[in-house]
């Protein structure tokens, strides 16, 4: 308990330095068209959620949109990812003919993927959503891959001898078996397809954080990039910090639950 | 794959009983499991040979018996007990099971109790027993009232909504005895069930084990290469080999139960069978 709340008080205070960091250079610089202070771009995003912006929407509708492209990018490819995996695991032939592939795919530089993507499929949400599969696709297969080499035979044989389904074998023996790997996987597909969905608005997409961002750097309005970029680390930060490891700390309960009545 | 078909078990289903007529069916000292010949070759690592695991090897299993393949690690004995459970295949010969006499139209269905428990650690107690369950098509109403009494069986009563990973090896192991329980098996596969516990706790363990056949009455078929667990729980002993793996010896035990550990007649019972092994293994060099 008390290792904790002084975690949390570090944590906290190395972001109340920064933020002093910040406004004592704005204070020595005097010049906010070059770094305004931390209050003056906060008071800028909050002025964003208020009013329409320069496309007649205000921010939740830019982040909205960010948002809406990151799951449904992010949820594709993990779920291809993690059916290819499976696969390559699972059958041989699978294996066999991806094992060649997936390393070809995971040398492509994610930048030349964004504007290969785009020069395929034009300015438009299905180039987005290629770029994505294209870079965390593989990845995500190959983690699963990797995951399905490390299952325990002896439970498989033991779910075999009791005559267990494919389908229950798959959701009691093997899932189970590949969290570990499916989180890892997790984490890193997220951050890169974040990564990608902010590349590809600035570059290509119509509205959303990223486009938001290039379209004030356009105007050379120092304190509403930096408001835009504010507004997407904060989000990401709260979405991986909040969000996935809430649910990583649900799907190990078995673990934890052991380890505590253990110590008991 | 190999180019010859791999060959499976064949699983009987009984003819219906004929109303009036179940006593007779009953009386009829029925096999659980034929063993005809078999004979199963791996292939031998690095060469194109092949090595023989299991051959030529014949047993009965009667039904309601407790029968014990005694050998030393490597005789193949674990790799038998895997064909009849159907995760191995096997080369030659044939591999018979019979549902329980009176169980009508019912594929026989076999239990399997591993060296280690082999339980899903994610799962609790009760869920681990779930899946068997499941994977059996149980009905779901049933479910409950089975989890309850088998764990009742074990001692481990109260314990359903806990997980493996905080129970000892001896309790993880009672765990895996009700989930091979619950699905109320025709045939129990027991392969050195006790050999990773401790002695103290593997001594126990043999004695509740006597306790709780005596009320589930399922056909066991015991692997160990201990003689004196062997003569202590079985009422037939097969004596296995290694080089070439077959059985050499089949005993029957005529000592009543419940059977005592300090009773004589299992000492001298024993000291006997030891010797024939020796002579065995001397014999062949």
């Amino acid at each position: 308990m008390a290792s904790r709340v002084k975690s949390i008080g570090l944590r906290a205070g190395s972001i109340v330095v920064l933020l002093l960091l910040w406004w004592a250079a704005s204070e020595a610089m005097n010049d906010s068209q070059v770094l305004p202070g931390p209050l003056a771009v906060a008071r800028t995003i909050v002025a964003d959620f208020k009013t329409p912006g320069p496309e007649g929407e205000s921010a939740y509708f830019d982040v909205g949109i960010t948002l809406a492209r990151i799951f449904i990018t992010f949820s594709a490819s993990m779920l291809a990812g993690i059916g290819i995996g499976l696969a390559m695991g699972l059958n041989r032939l699978c294996e066999r003919s991806l094992l060649v592939l997936i390393p070809l795919m995971l040398t492509m530089p994610t930048i030349l993927m964004v504007f290969l993507a785009i020069m395929w499929f034009g300015y438009s949400e299905a180039g987005g959503l290629m770029a994505v599969m294209a870079v965390v696709t593989p990845f995500v297969a190959v983690n699963m891959y990797e995951g399905t080499k490390a299952m325990d035979k002896s439970l498989t044989d033991m779910a075999v001898t009791f005559k267990a389904p494919r389908t229950l074998l798959l959701r009691k023996v093997y899932l189970p078996q590949l969290m570990p790997y499916i989180f890892s996987a997790f984490r890193y597909a997220f951050g890169e397809t974040w990564k990608i969905v902010a590349l590809a608005e600035t570059f290509g997409l119509k509205f959303g954080i990223g486009y938001m961002f290039f379209f004030w750097f356009e105007q050379f309005n120092i304190t509403q990039t930096l408001a835009w970029i504010m507004m997407f680390v904060v989000l990401m930060l709260v979405l991986e910090h909040g969000v996935f490891a809430r649910l990583e700390s649900r799907a190990f309960a078995w673990r934890s639950a052991s380890l505590a009545r253990g110590r008991a | 794959m190999s180019t010859q078909q791999a060959r499976t078990v064949q699983r009987v289903k009984m003819a219906p009983v004929i109303p009036g007529e179940p006593m007779r069916q009953r009386a009829m000292a029925s096999s659980a499991i034929t063993i005809d010949k078999l004979t199963k070759r791996f292939p031998a690592p690095g060469s194109g040979d092949e090595f023989v695991v299991l051959h030529d090897i014949s047993l009965t299993v009667d039904e309601g018996k407790f029968v014990s393949i005694v050998g030393p690690s490597g005789c193949g004995k674990s790799t038998l007990l895997n064909v009849i459970a159907g995760i191995e295949s096997y080369d030659g010969g044939s591999v018979t099971i019979h549902p329980k006499a009176g169980r009508t139209g019912a594929e026989p269905r076999v239990a399997y109790v591993f060296q280690s428990p082999r339980l899903l650690n994610w799962l609790t107690v009760e869920n681990n027993i779930h899946f068997v369950l499941e994977a059996q098509n149980v009905p779901r109403p049933k479910w409950r009232e089975l989890v309850a009494k088998n764990l009742e069986m074990v001692g481990l009563a109260g314990q359903e909504r806990n997980y493996p990973l905080n129970l000892s090896g001896g309790m993880q192991q009672r765990v895996a005895i009700a989930r091979a329980l619950a699905i109320e098996p025709d045939i129990l596969l027991m392969d050195e069930p006790f050999s990773h516990l401790d002695a103290i706790t593997a001594r126990k363990m043999r004695f509740d084990l006597m306790e709780i056949l005596a009320r589930a009455k399922p056909t066991i078929l015991f692997v160990t290469h201990d003689l004196s667990e062997a003569v202590f729980l079985s009422d037939n002993i097969y004596m296995m080999s290694t080089k070439p793996a077959q059985i050499f010896k089949s005993v029957a035990i005529d000592i009543p139960r419940p059977r005592k550990s300090d009773d004589l007649a299992l000492f001298d019972l024993e000291k006997t069978l030891v010797r024939d092994f020796f002579s065995v293994v001397e014999a062949r060099g």
